[in-house]
């Protein structure tokens, strides 16, 4: 029978071992702060020099030799004609010699030569000075719009107007999607869609697996301790295996959920921060992130027993990490099967994975991000029980391997031994 | 009333026989010394007697019945791998090993200061334990197995790493135990204390109990049924069976029906001058020696 009293003060020292660290305080709080100040430089830089960009002149030159060019849109500036759409600058020269002077002259980027066999061979010559960077040219604008240009100059004159655009313009696409209730259909643009179908359920996956693995670290780390210290003979004759490895799992799950709240804590308060622009397009899936607290403990009590109990034959904190990366990697199985998972949340990989412990918290979690009406919530029920169940096996199992392991120094049992151990 | 008993209790780590049918009581209020070379199977006898392994055969009770944890709040183990959390502070320590063995918060703090006090450390109660001395680590130890009172206590080794003073303090300490009728073990290698301080003892070779009983008895039929004495006078000349050492003290074989007692009465009745007269008893030591080597003394 397990005493509460020692589950408790087990328990309570763990906690404050781990939380009074500096190496926690500094990933619970640190870390996020970190993400947020690298995240905010990126941004910022990255706005700067675009707003730069923006305001910068970007001239080219044209030249058309094959008289095919549409002149209409070109307006008179200064002395030559001149078409200016998105910040960009298009000028119109009449002769190739007056252009390559301004080229030379820095006055244009580049100069885009249609020569007079263009109708023939469809090439335009594209010539850049020795100071501008191929990669500059390529990076703006101007080629998609000289490439419009020409096929809205080739159609003038020769077509109706509705089958010209429509030739320059063949589809635009509006996405909709039909909700369970049938009749409610909302636009949705292509590219947050994408950001919706991804974004959220792989940053919310990876939340849930850092902080699960994190926290699993702990308890490696807190047996590794144990064992260097050798303090685990006055443990165990002082608590039972079992009150020993409740008490580790609490006080350190404690711990880890205090970092998965306060990095959850930033991204709602990035997301609340960003919610102004994003509202009208992102649906937040409020199911996965209410769910992610129980998925959590479920996960990490049924991952910790696991890890508790293997961590425990290890005989030194190298050779406990060694021996649990295989749960970890378990543990990260949905996230190397994202592709399909998001592809198709719903189908036979999603389910199995939905009913297998190892697995269940992280698929669970994707599968409501990604299509929250797509799972059933007996499935999300059934999951829950199979982790519970399963959390109850390997704690029987772990603590049992737990005292073979805690008081393992120099030879390692046979696996014989530790089946017997285990039963 | 037996505190601890061990009945036919063997033990196995593979095909290694680790105990072999040991069986062996220790009583209430008394020092119990168990010994035995290194890989005996004291430490694994220890083990077993407070349910941190499991014999493969025997029984163990304590305190009258089984092994079971309100049993094993009673008592406490000072292992011989001492065991510390390094970067905990002393007192953090000491309240957090009471309250394992079942004391409230407030009676493991207030034990700890008592107990840091009572073996000198009270100014380190706020320090790391990494801060301190082996020699002050291994009284935190000490401290962390007697705060709870406990009604037996195992200590494996308790003198080892400590200077005389603290070899004293720690003597002081397993006495005062003995006073006030709490049971003590203790598995040690120094003879001399186990000569000091037990009342009864039991030596493990080889898995197997090959010693066991009162101190002094045990001295007793280990020793040869000998005396040294001190005398002017030619003993071998008076036709006794005697030689003379190093020392020019004679050291004289008494016949098996002759007490000690009994035969300085007679020496002085036959006129023999006597200045010192001692009889012989074996030290633990030899005995340890001699029959973990095989031969009786």
């Amino acid at each position: 029978m397990i005493r509460p009293d020692r589950v408790t003060a087990v328990a309570k020292f763990e906690f404050l071992a781990v939380v009074k660290r500096w190496s926690y305080l500094l990933a619970t709080f640190g870390l996020p702060l970190f993400l947020a100040g690298v995240s905010g430089v990126v941004l910022g830089a990255q706005t700067y020099f675009l707003a730069q960009r923006a305001v910068e002149s970007s001239s080219f030159g044209l030249v058309d030799e094959a008289g095919v060019v549409d002149s209409s849109v070109f307006e008179a500036s200064d002395s030559l004609p001149t078409w200016r759409v998105n910040a960009i600058d298009v000028v119109l020269y009449g002769s190739t010699t007056d252009a390559q002077r301004d080229l030379q002259g820095g006055k244009v980027r580049a100069l885009y030569v249609v020569p007079p066999d263009y109708l023939e061979t469809g090439r335009v010559q594209a010539i850049q000075s020795e100071d501008t960077p191929l990669l500059s040219m390529r990076g703006t604008t101007v080629e998609p719009m000289l490439r419009s240009l020409l096929q809205r100059s080739l159609l003038v004159d020769r077509l109706e107007d509705d089958v010209q655009a429509r030739v320059l313009s063949p589809a635009s696409f509006v996405r909709t999607r039909l909700t369970p209730a049938g009749d409610e259909v909302k636009s949705v643009d292509e590219t947050i869609d994408l950001l919706v179908r991804t974004t959220i359920p792989l940053f919310l996956g990876v939340l849930l697996l850092t902080a699960l693995l994190s926290a699993s670290g702990y308890l490696v780390q807190t047996v590794a301790t144990d064992k260097e210290s050798k303090i685990v003979e006055v443990l165990l004759s002082s608590a039972t295996p079992e009150e020993i490895l409740a008490g580790k799992l609490i006080g350190l799950g404690a711990a880890g959920l205090i970092q998965f709240a306060v990095w959850s804590s930033m991204v709602v308060l990035v997301a609340a921060s960003a919610s102004a622009a994003l509202a009208a397009f992102v649906s937040i899936p409020w199911t996965a992130v209410a769910l992610a607290p129980l998925l959590f403990v479920l996960g990490y009590l049924f991952m910790g027993s696991l890890m508790l109990a293997t961590a425990a034959l290890g005989a030194n904190a190298a050779e406990s990490q060694k021996f649990t990366v295989g749960w970890a990697i378990l543990a990260m199985l949905p996230l190397m099967v994202m592709v399909v998972l998001l592809d198709d949340p719903n189908g036979v990989l999603g389910q199995l994975m939905t009913w297998t412990p190892f697995t269940a918290p992280l698929t669970v979690i994707l599968r409501l991000a990604v299509d929250p009406d797509g799972i059933a919530w007996w499935e999300v029920g059934g999951s829950v029980a199979v982790l519970v169940f399963s959390i109850g096996v390997a704690i029987r199992v772990g603590a049992r391997l737990f005292r073979v392991g805690f008081l393992l120094t120099g030879s390692r049992p046979s696996l014989a031994e530790l089946w017997r151990q285990a039963r | 009333m037996e505190i601890l008993a061990f009945r036919g209790v063997s033990k196995r780590f593979g095909g290694q026989v680790a105990l072999d049918d040991v069986s062996l009581e220790v009583g209430s209020g008394e020092v119990f010394g168990l010994m035995g070379p290194n890989g005996a199977g004291k430490t694994t006898l220890i083990r077993i007697g407070l349910d941190i392994l499991r014999a493969d055969q025997g029984q163990v009770s304590i305190f009258g019945g089984p092994l079971d944890r309100q049993a094993l709040d009673r008592t406490a183990y000072l292992p011989e791998e001492r065991g510390v959390y390094r970067r905990a502070k002393v007192r953090e320590l000491l309240t957090y090993l009471g309250r394992l063995k079942g004391l409230k918060p407030a009676a493991s703090r207030s034990a700890a200061d008592q107990w840091l006090d009572r073996v000198g450390l009270g100014r380190v109660a706020n320090q790391r334990v990494d801060s301190l001395s082996k020699g002050m680590t291994q009284k935190v130890q000490i401290a962390a197995c007697l705060m709870s009172d406990p009604e037996l206590c195992v200590l494996d080794e308790p003198f080892s790493g400590l200077d005389p003073v603290n070899v004293a303090l720690v003597r002081t300490l397993i006495e005062e135990r003995r006073k006030i009728g709490r049971t003590t073990v203790l598995s040690t290698h120094l003879m001399h204390q186990v000569e000091a301080l037990c009342d009864r003892v039991a030596l493990i070779h080889q898995g197997r109990l090959v010693v066991y009983g009162r101190l002094d008895e045990i001295r007793q039929r280990y020793s040869p049924h000998e005396v040294v004495v001190w005398s002017p006078t030619d003993l071998i000349a008076l036709g006794l069976d005697a030689i003379r050492d190093a020392n020019g003290a004679w050291r004289v074989t008494l016949p098996q029906s002759e007490t000690a007692a009994g035969y300085l009465n007679a020496l002085i009745e036959h006129g023999v001058a006597v200045d010192r007269y001692e009889p012989m008893v074996a030290k633990m030591d030899d005995i340890f020696v001699n029959l973990v080597r095989g031969s009786a003394p």
